[in-house]
């Protein structure tokens, strides 16, 4: 088992942790974020993606409004609600915790 | 050159091949399968038709307006499959490490999964393969799931017993819609399109869901909703059978110059059946050879049917060889169809002759027909109440 494939699981259950990050920095849609993803590890779909979009919308972390386009129907684009911001910082001090117990154990 | 299907995604029309058709309708019938249960299941499937879309649109232009089948696979697989339980991780052990505090997924895995395709809604439609005349029956049978030959029987004793049947059939034969294609034909049996969707699922979805299960109960009521559908598929092969083993059993070339013969074996059958029938329905007796004191005229009258039934299906499905065997249309079809129209015209002019010749009889048989329907209703009545 290479170690892509011992931290798929992993990498699944970071993505809502990236959304989060993404969507802080600016208001985006679908496409963006796929694109973002895209050169990383996390790379991943719109069959997985939407689902999870929709699940952090009904806990109340994001939301989303309409934009027209220019060239086709309008898009939702998605946007942080105070809730998801605080769910941010949060899981941002957390990760800063497992990172530093990464790093310290074992060393002297 | 491909049929094309328009089709409509989230307000916007779009020009699909066939085949690109259906596989965007497996994956978006999968996709609403895995999201039941999920309270954002509308709008999900929404978004995933607009983004479909949007990708469609992207490979369109003035000159290009029909998307074919590869461009729709090859979206498809860019879309992913759709996850239903979305931030979850794949495993157990490892969720709890790795996932940030909020990844709880609704509902248990068990739920997610036991949500298997519901089956193609049913319809009734006419079907051809392996139809006596114009797949009435055929329909009807493969609509309530019975066998076609109790069906047709029904229909027969239905004729005799006044002509409703006929006059039935008539209509339906004009009224009810031919099955013409595999989604059709599907439809009337409620059945997944083919076989190998079926076969597809059942590999995806059975080992990995009786991984997944919390509980011995839902593992029992998984199991058992496989092993119906199972059986339901085992019935639509059995009733697929004939025309299968039609196609491909002994279909080589220059059996269809058999065919007359196989004609003339068939109509020679079923001319002693009408006799029979007439002798028994006229003398209450098949050739003079008498009944046994304890059978009534009606049961021998279904015994007849039965193994007239049974002498012809071997002789039907052998014409039916001869039919493929024929191959591709070619000018010899034209001797063969000729034949074998000649002789089944001399059938049924003998049989037309033979009504004549007989018309006292058959008078009498026809008129003893309602009272035969009475003697069985009785006898059924009276079979009921000693049970």
């Amino acid at each position: 088992m290479s170690v892509n494939e011992k931290f798929a699981a992993i990498r699944k259950g970071l993505l809502e942790f990236l959304l989060l990050q993404i969507i802080a920095a600016d208001k985006v849609y679908v496409a963006d974020i796929l694109k973002q993803l895209s050169a990383t590890e996390f790379a991943t779909q719109e069959g997985t993606l939407y689902p999870l979009l929709s699940k952090m919308r009904r806990e109340g972390l994001l939301d989303y409004e309409w934009k027209e386009s220019g060239t086709g129907p309008p898009r939702k684009y998605y946007e942080l609600t105070a809730k998801g911001r605080e769910q941010l910082r949060e899981t941002r001090e957390y990760w800063s915790e497992i990172n530093g117990t990464v790093k310290k154990l074992g060393q002297k | 050159m491909n049929k094309v299907i328009t089709i409509n995604l989230d307000g916007v029309a779009y020009q699909l091949e066939e085949g690109g058709y259906d596989a965007l309708r497996a994956y978006l019938e999968t996709a609403a399968t895995r999201l039941q249960g999920n309270p954002d299941r509308e709008e999900i499937l929404s978004d995933i038709e607009r983004a479909i879309g949007e990708k469609f649109r992207a490979l369109l232009a003035s000159y290009k307006t029909v998307v074919v089948t590869k461009e729709v696979t090859s979206v498809l697989a860019g879309m992913g499959p759709i996850e239903a339980d979305p931030g979850k991780a794949a495993d157990p052990g490892a969720s709890g490490a790795g996932a940030p505090s909020s990844a709880s997924g609704q509902g248990t895995a068990g739920e997610e999964r036991t949500a298997r395709p519901s089956g193609t809604p049913r319809r009734l439609y006419r079907i051809p393969e392996g139809a006596m005349i114009a797949g009435v029956c055929n329909g009807i049978a493969a609509y309530a799931n019975f066998d076609p030959t109790i069906v047709r029987l029904a229909f027969v004793l239905l004729t005799l017993v006044g002509g409703a049947g006929l006059i039935v059939y008539l209509v339906m034969a004009v009224v009810v819609p031919e099955a013409r294609s595999a989604e059709e034909k599907a439809a009337a049996a409620g059945f997944p399109a083919t076989a190998q969707e079926f076969i597809r699922r059942a590999k995806a979805g059975y080992y990995e869901a009786m991984k997944g299960f919390p509980d011995r109960k839902a593992r029992r009521e998984w199991q058992y909703r496989f092993k119906r559908e199972m059986r339901a598929n085992a019935d639509q092969w059995r009733y697929n059978w004939h025309s299968y083993w039609a196609e491909h059993w002994g279909a080589h070339p220059g059996m269809g110059f058999a065919l007359p013969l196989l004609s003339v074996l068939q109509g020679a059958a079923t001319v002693v059946w009408v006799c029979a029938m007439i002798s028994l329905l006229a003398t209450g007796a098949v050739f003079g050879l008498a009944l046994p004191a304890n059978v009534p005229v009606w049961v021998a009258a279904l015994l007849l049917c039965l193994v007239y039934a049974i002498l012809t299906g071997p002789l039907k499905l052998a014409r039916r060889s001869c039919y493929w065997g024929l191959g591709r249309p070619r000018w010899t079809w034209s001797f063969v169809f000729l034949a074998d129209a000649v002789v089944w015209l001399v059938v049924a002019v003998a049989l037309l002759w033979l009504a004549v010749h007989f018309f006292p009889q058959l008078r009498d048989a026809v008129h003893s027909l309602p009272s035969l329907a009475h003697e069985a209703a009785d006898d059924i009545a009276a079979w009921w109440k000693a049970k």
